[in-house]
């Protein structure tokens, strides 16, 4: 095994939650009420069903092939050859999807504070940070995202303590004028954000209580959920159905708070904790990429690989997005097909086929 | 390729001198011999040109020439005339057959030790028991009488606290060792002995409770001690340094401490004590980033003050760490965020200075932690005076020049007393030492660089490790149970369990159901 | 060694990059209030007011503030941004929105329309979501040029106003929701400049909130007075601080009432087409000024009082609706959005005629006021005891 460090079920999900909520909690309210109105807090619910789906089929097939990552077991399901084409196509797709993460984080950074740094600064100093987490190993990543994740959830609720008094709850209403159609409309972009569980195909290997990590992940997949919905709620009661036009709704809902006339402005903050979750999401994005890789290439160590991965990703996240609008293009056009295409379709596929070829699997180690 | 053959960018490294190792003894081929004359003539010239090693020659009884040898200053000299020179130049030599009778009835001695080498003989002469040479036999005897002036035990001076015992280690590792044994009776208190150090041959104890600590705990820390060679050990931070899991970091991995009541406490939970001859500060191993952060005092008083004030040392620390950072970032960068009125006395009052925010910052800063080392280092009268009042002094006089302004010099001075609030200076320093990068990050990258050097400092803090334990645990891998002595102390019925890196062995250190209360002495 | 080297080589060619986005305190221009006037040529005048730090400084050490805290500074251009292009060649500083908390559009402004501006100030990251909108009588600039007494700038003067409630109080998100909403209409509050002592004094005067502007489709249509704007609050639900002076029937003089407490709800019906709002609100107060020779702490006495407290409220709305419902015919109360909430599917299908639906609303009014506490004496302080009446 190329990593020794081993993490508990409860710190793999406590690693996900920020994986998935840093980037969606950005732009999912707006993106959701765009096509469900007044019932964007229905959508998380409906998305969400996609993520239980995914960690159930990676899940399944740890179960059958345990101890080894996806692209390990590729190779037993696939045969050699057609095993290391799907391992270099999910690389290079997590290269892409890394840098996408890169970029919309750097983008949203620039966009919003730091207007007049090049923005190669921002995502280089990122991924500077991040390679020295990911060398660390998994551990360190576990560590560190146990250790941020409270700043990253108590400031939700605070937000909700000091907005209470400029929430309007008549909002909600009508509930579900359309039927439950908006609200599924709205589900569709979100949920490919819940097909990133599967960088548990990376994580579940090195689980010391592997039996819990069913259980914790999907509780994962719950706490993502409701993290969205009470994020949905806050700015559907602070700004109206007006949130589908506003970028970043959440920054806007952190602006507005105005607590004994002192406390105003506080979407610094907010940029302060967001970069925790955005450094635990492109952590972990970037340790599935460079684990995976030297996984595909038979490398004795991932370690070496990292600085260069992180050179290849800065450049990525530069190659064909010109501007924020092609990103957000990508997030709302491609990505709710292509995640779960390859990231829930083909590994339920994986699944199938290893039922099929039960010979490979037995009495075969790494 | 330089003429050598070798690559021209590697440079010539000397060869290396071996250092003197803790073993054998550069002496060791030297044995005693029948004569006694021979034995003072090596003796002699080993310790030529030591004027402080006295030889003094006399007569057992009537007829056996004997020397004593010792270190002057190192032993009483009364204690030698007193138990050794007069009874037995008063004995009868020929009523005993041997030495060693004559040893056990006419020496007023209670440590006798028998010595068969030379280097024997100057590992006692060294340790400043006086050996005694006589005609006749190929040994000698030591004898315990090494007595020097030493501190009294005092409060100890970097640990000051209100309620608890007002003891200090001192630099004699008997003194040490006596307060350990006077706490901890139980045999089950082990003190393994070990020499380290070429030329120094400092002892060094490691103290462990067998039953309580892990073995291989105890294994390792004697393997690494093990592993030390080096001429000499003059402090127990030697020691750290060359023992600990990483030594890049600037926090530390093993705890120092001048309190016996702290070692023994660190004793009951499963830890290794480091006592070392020649400084009042122990190491304890492992330790976590937590365990740092609690001082004696806590445990003495009632837990909601120890809570409270554990909280705001953690707050703090926060504070120590990122308040002049945040300050630099706030008002370069991130204007929005300070409400309208204290900006706009910001403002005004940054009106005559003429530094950016960063270099005003710095420029405050250093000046500070000047004034703190100087402070440091002169005598205690002027010392206090100069530290704090004089930067304050110095702030307000640089203020009306319009050098500063008047915020900055308040930051400056709030992060100074948040830095004096954590208990152990090694922690204090490092996070003295880490608030200036972030401080550059800050002011190049605003709230973004603060944020990025306190990831890259909580990622260092998650790679640590101290003998094995990882540096943050409790909080990650994340145990509630730990969070006892951790998030708040708990009252002393409820610490039911010991700190988790002893788990397996020993959990339990109180019987349960210790909760006290009116009607408690009626139950059966 | 030498890996560190290179390592902190490379790390200080980020701050010899330069560090992009610093801007130090002093080199802002700290701007606490904007008016947006209309200019010829269809352009529009941006005037700001800008803090000056040295005078507070400077104010500090010697006795009295002589010079003025704020200066005011104006550009004439195309629209807001074209403006502020204009104004920073006339500012040493950058001009810095984070802290400005008072925008006023003037009159002309308003009546021309507000929605291209309002643009800028939604999209544009620096200006802040809860700062204050207001329409000027008038210039909106000559606000800004005013030197009050009690605050430190007249923008402040405005924003506290603001903030007790007597008058409307929008933020620029309101605003928006407002302009962006169902109803098609907005309403801020107005503003006007309170005459000054003396001649002498020209610019020593503070402005204040006279009334409440009404928009239809962004363009200013009309104005209400004070009283009808406590009305219109009435019926948006916003009211909070005010006080009631009612006269009795057969009673001379006056009482007056604090009110504490309002709690109103409203609630939409359609029957038979006919479209109809019932507004039931329960309000509570305290008495502050008993005028008449009524005994305070009769009960019965206190029934009359409520009557005459509901009364003026039911007069207020109507006035309010008078003026707004039908003749400016403008959903300042945002009743589009309460039928929405009820009757989606009707609503939906009206959407389009909702102009003309508005105006034929049948507003009912179900009031119910309170006097819990007749202040801190009972009878009447001013008569003596046997003049008091007591039935």
């Amino acid at each position: 095994m190329l990593e020794k460090g081993k993490i508990s079920a409860f710190q793999m999900a406590v690693l996900m939650y920020p994986t998935i909520v840093a980037t969606a909690l950005l732009t999912v309210p707006s993106i959701t009420a765009a096509y469900a109105d007044n019932d964007l807090w229905l959508s998380p619910i409906w998305a969400s069903l996609i993520g239980f789906v995914t960690v159930l089929v990676v899940d399944a097939l740890h179960r059958r092939y345990p101890q080894k990552t996806i692209i390990q077991y590729s190779e037993h399901i696939l045969g050699k050859l057609l095993g290391k084409a799907f391992g270099a196509f999910l690389m290079l797709l997590y290269v892409l999807l890394t840098a996408l993460v890169v970029r919309i984080y750097a983008e949203f950074l620039v966009g919003s504070f730091l207007t007049q740094t090049p923005i190669v600064v921002v995502i280089s100093t990122m991924l500077l940070l991040c390679a020295f987490a990911v060398r660390g190993g998994v551990e360190v990543i576990a560590r560190a995202a146990t250790a941020f994740s409270p700043f990253f959830v108590l400031p939700l609720l605070l937000l909700i303590v000091l907005l209470f008094t400029d929430f309007q709850l008549d909002r909600i209403f009508p509930i579900m004028a359309d039927g439950v159609g908006p609200s599924l409309k709205g589900a569709l972009i979100p949920q490919g954000w819940f097909t990133e569980y599967m960088l548990l195909a990376f994580l579940l290997p090195f689980l010391t209580d592997r039996e819990k990590g069913r259980k914790w992940g999907v509780l994962s997949v719950f706490a993502v959920m409701l993290t969205l919905l009470i994020s949905n709620l806050i700015v559907l009661f602070l700004f109206g159905t007006d949130v589908a036009t506003m970028l970043y709704p959440l920054m806007a809902a952190a602006r507005y708070v105005s607590f004994a006339d002192f406390f105003e402005n506080l979407e610094s903050l907010v940029m302060a904790i967001w970069i925790m979750g955005a450094f635990i999401k492109i952590s972990v994005f970037y340790y599935a990429t460079a684990l995976g890789s030297a996984q595909l290439l038979n490398l004795s160590d991932y370690r070496p690989i990292v600085l260069p991965l992180g050179f290849l990703i800065t450049l990525f996240s530069f190659w064909s997005i010109p501007s924020l609008m092609e990103t957000s293009k990508f997030d709302v056009a491609v990505f709710p097909f292509l995640g779960p295409l390859v990231l829930t379709l083909l590994p339920l596929l994986l699944l199938l086929l290893s039922f099929v070829r039960p010979a490979r699997q037995e009495g075969k180690s790494s | 390729m330089n003429r050598n053959g070798r690559k021209w960018w590697r440079t010539n490294k000397h060869k290396l001198e071996p250092a003197r190792q803790n073993s054998p003894s550069p002496y060791a081929h030297l044995t005693l011999s029948k004569e006694t004359k021979e034995n003072l003539q090596t003796l002699q010239d080993i310790y030529s040109k030591c004027s402080d090693v006295i030889f003094r020659p006399f007569y057992i009884g009537k007829t056996i020439k004997a020397h004593v040898v010792f270190i002057s200053g190192l032993c009483t000299v009364q204690d030698v005339d007193q138990y050794v020179l007069t009874p037995l130049m008063q004995a009868n030599e020929n009523e005993f057959p041997d030495m060693e009778q004559m040893a056990e009835q006419v020496l007023a001695v209670s440590r006798i030790k028998n010595l068969a080498t030379i280097a024997d003989c100057i590992e006692e002469i060294g340790s400043g028991n006086p050996v005694l040479l006589w005609e006749g036999e190929e040994r000698a005897l030591s004898l315990g009488l090494a007595k020097w002036e030493k501190r009294n035990i005092e409060e100890p001076s970097a640990e000051v606290g209100i309620r608890g015992p007002r003891e200090g280690f001192t630099e004699t590792l008997d003194v040490n060792t006596s307060q350990i044994r006077r706490r901890i009776k139980d045999p089950a208190l082990k003190m393994e002995r070990m020499k380290i150090g070429g030329y120094t041959q400092t002892e060094v104890i490691v103290a462990y409770m067998e039953g309580i600590v892990d073995q291989t705990l105890v294994e390792e820390a004697k393997a690494r001690l093990n592993r030390i060679q080096i001429d000499g050990i003059l402090e127990s931070g030697y020691i750290e340094e060359m023992i600990e899991d990483n030594p890049a970091s600037p926090f530390p991995q093993l705890k120092d401490t001048e309190r016996p009541d702290t070692a023994c406490s660190a004793l009951l939970e499963g830890r290794v004590v480091i006592l070392v001859d020649g400084t009042p500060f122990a190491l304890i191993a492992p330790v976590t980033f937590f365990a740092l952060f609690q001082a004696a005092e806590d445990y003495y008083q009632r837990y909601i003050i120890s809570t409270a004030i554990r909280w705001l040392r953690y707050l703090f620390l926060g504070i120590s760490l990122l308040l002049p950072s945040l300050y630099v970032a706030i008002i370069t960068f991130h204007q929005e965020m300070v409400p309208t009125s204290l900006l706009i006395s910001m403002a005004a009052s940054r009106e005559a200075v003429p530094f950016p925010g960063l270099v005003e910052a710095l420029l405050m800063e250093i000046t500070f932690e000047a004034l703190r080392e100087a402070g440091v280092r002169l005598p205690k009268q002027i010392g206090a005076a100069v530290s704090i009042v004089g930067a304050l002094v110095i702030g307000q006089a640089a203020v009306d020049a319009g050098l500063v302004s008047a915020p900055m010099v308040i930051v400056v001075a709030i992060t100074g007393i948040a830095n004096f609030m954590v208990p152990r200076y090694s922690v204090g320093t490092a996070v003295r030492l880490l608030r200036f990068p972030i401080m550059f990050l800050a002011g190049t990258l605003g709230l973004l660089g603060v944020m990025l050097g306190l990831i890259a400092i909580v990622v260092h803090l998650c790679t640590l490790r101290s003998f094995g334990v990882p540096y943050l645990s409790g909080i990650s891998p994340l145990k509630p149970k730990e969070w006892k002595d951790i998030l708040y102390r708990s009252p002393w019925w409820a610490m039911k369990t010991r700190p988790h890196f002893t788990g397996e062995f020993n959990q339990y250190r109180q019987a349960p159901d210790q909760k006290p209360g009116p009607e408690r002495s009626e139950d059966p | 060694m030498k890996r560190i080297l290179l390592t902190l080589l490379m790390m200080s060619l980020l701050f010899l990059g330069g560090c992009w986005d610093r801007t130090e305190i002093n080199d802002l221009a700290i701007i606490t209030g904007a008016a947006i006037d209309a200019a010829d040529d269809n352009q529009i005048e941006l005037s700001v007011q800008v803090f000056i730090p040295r005078a507070l400084s400077a104010g500090r050490g010697s006795t009295s503030s002589g010079g003025n805290l704020t200066l005011v500074k104006s550009a004439k251009g195309a629209s807001i941004a074209d403006a502020i292009a204009l104004l920073q060649t006339k500012i040493p500083r950058k001009i810095f929105w984070g802290h400005c908390e008072v925008f006023i559009f003037g009159e002309d402004m308003a009546k021309r329309g507000i929605t291209e501006e309002m643009d800028f100030l939604v999209r544009h990251p620096q200006p802040r979501e809860r700062a204050y909108m207001f329409v000027s009588k008038g210039k909106a600039a000559k606000t800004l040029e005013l030197r009050p007494e009690l605050e430190r700038y007249s923008s402040e003067v405005i924003r506290e106003m603001s903030d007790m409630h007597i008058g409307m109080l929008v933020t620029i998100i309101q605003l928006k929701e407002m302009l962006r909403g169902k109803s098609n209409a907005a309403a801020l509050p107005l503003i006007d400049v309170m005459p000054p002592p003396n001649e002498a004094k020209g610019l020593e005067t503070a402005p204040y909130i006279m009334g409440t502007a009404v928009f239809r489709k962004g363009k200013m249509v009309g104005e209400i007075n004070e009283k009808a704007t406590r009305g219109v609050m009435w019926i948006r639900g916003e009211v909070e601080r005010y006080t009631v002076t009612a006269k009795l029937k057969n009673v001379q003089g006056t009482v007056s009432l604090n009110p504490i407490h309002s709690d109103i709800k409203f609630i939409p019906s359609i029957r038979n087409g006919q479209w109809q709002m019932t507004i039931k609100a329960k309000t509570e107060g305290d008495v502050v000024q008993n005028g008449t020779n009524l005994d305070m702490s009769n009960p019965e006495m206190i029934k009359l009082v409520e009557k005459a407290f509901q009364q003026d409220i039911e007069d207020r709305i109507e006035l309010a609706l008078k003026q707004v419902q039908h003749e400016m015919k403008a959903d300042i109360f945002d009743f589009a959005t309460d039928f929405y909430r009820e009757y989606p599917q009707e609503w939906k299908a009206a959407k389009n005629n909702w102009d003309e639906i508005f105006p034929n609303v049948k507003v009912i009014t179900d009031i119910h006021a309170y006097v819990r506490r007749p202040g801190l004496v009972t009878l009447p302080g001013g008569i003596p005891e046997e003049e008091v009446r007591e039935k």
